[in-house]
């Protein structure tokens, strides 16, 4: 049931300079995860989505890029879904 | 040390979208501390509520998966998250669009603010 599920998560995991990847859903509840990345940030993930969503309430979800060291969080809405992507820059 | 608690208590409410109710009891349902927002969700304070998840919680540890830790029960109306943090009990109770995983993923943060009430239930 979860194949489509899991080829996507392979996909964005294949990515260069990616990490971590998981999907939650509109519970903020993750549907699945890949990688280095803790399945507890799906709530916070999709918290920071919804808040920022607040700054442009008329326009589609933004695309939230959180740079850290040499880290990066990347965080998409899309309809019910959120996506977290954590990459990284190779030293 | 109440009122540290509590202040932080409602600074979570305000945290997450659609949060009506936190609540923390002891594991017969004695309300230890209540905070709410303006919005009538009474039912979270029912007599039986509490210790009806207690049972539960200890059933569900019996099903092989180890301790149960926390009862996600969705409504059509509401959703409500208990926490089995013995001898304690947190109920949050939300809309039926809250963010289940951000309250899920404060439970780790939580531990730290609920020692002082473990110490005073303990000792009564």
């Amino acid at each position: 049931m979860e194949q489509q599920l899991e080829k996507a998560l392979n996909e964005f995991a294949s990515q260069p300079e990616t990490v971590g990847v998981l999907l939650a859903n509109r519970q903020g509840l993750c549907l699945g995860a890949k990688g280095q990345i803790n399945p507890n940030v799906s709530g916070i993930g999709m918290a920071i989505s919804e808040q920022v969503c607040k700054l442009e309430p008329n326009l589609n979800p933004p695309t939230i890029c959180l740079y850290s060291g040499n880290k990066r969080c990347i965080i998409k809405k899309d309809g019910e879904l959120t996506g977290v992507i954590y990459k990284q820059k190779p030293n | 040390m109440t009122d540290e608690v509590k202040k932080y208590f409602n600074g979570l409410l305000h945290k997450v979208n659609g949060l009506y109710i936190i609540q923390v009891t002891d594991r017969d349902g004695v309300p230890l501390l209540r905070v709410s927002q303006d919005k009538n969700v009474d039912f979270a304070l029912m007599p039986s509520f509490i210790p009806t998840f207690a049972t539960a919680s200890e059933q569900a540890g019996k099903l092989g998966l180890g301790r149960n830790k926390v009862i996600i029960s969705m409504y059509s109306n509401y959703q409500v998250v208990q926490m089995n943090k013995l001898p304690l009990i947190l109920t949050f109770v939300g809309g039926e669009h809250c963010n289940t995983g951000h309250i899920l993923a404060l439970e780790h943060q939580l531990d730290a603010h609920l020692e002082d009430i473990k110490l005073a239930v303990n000792e009564a």
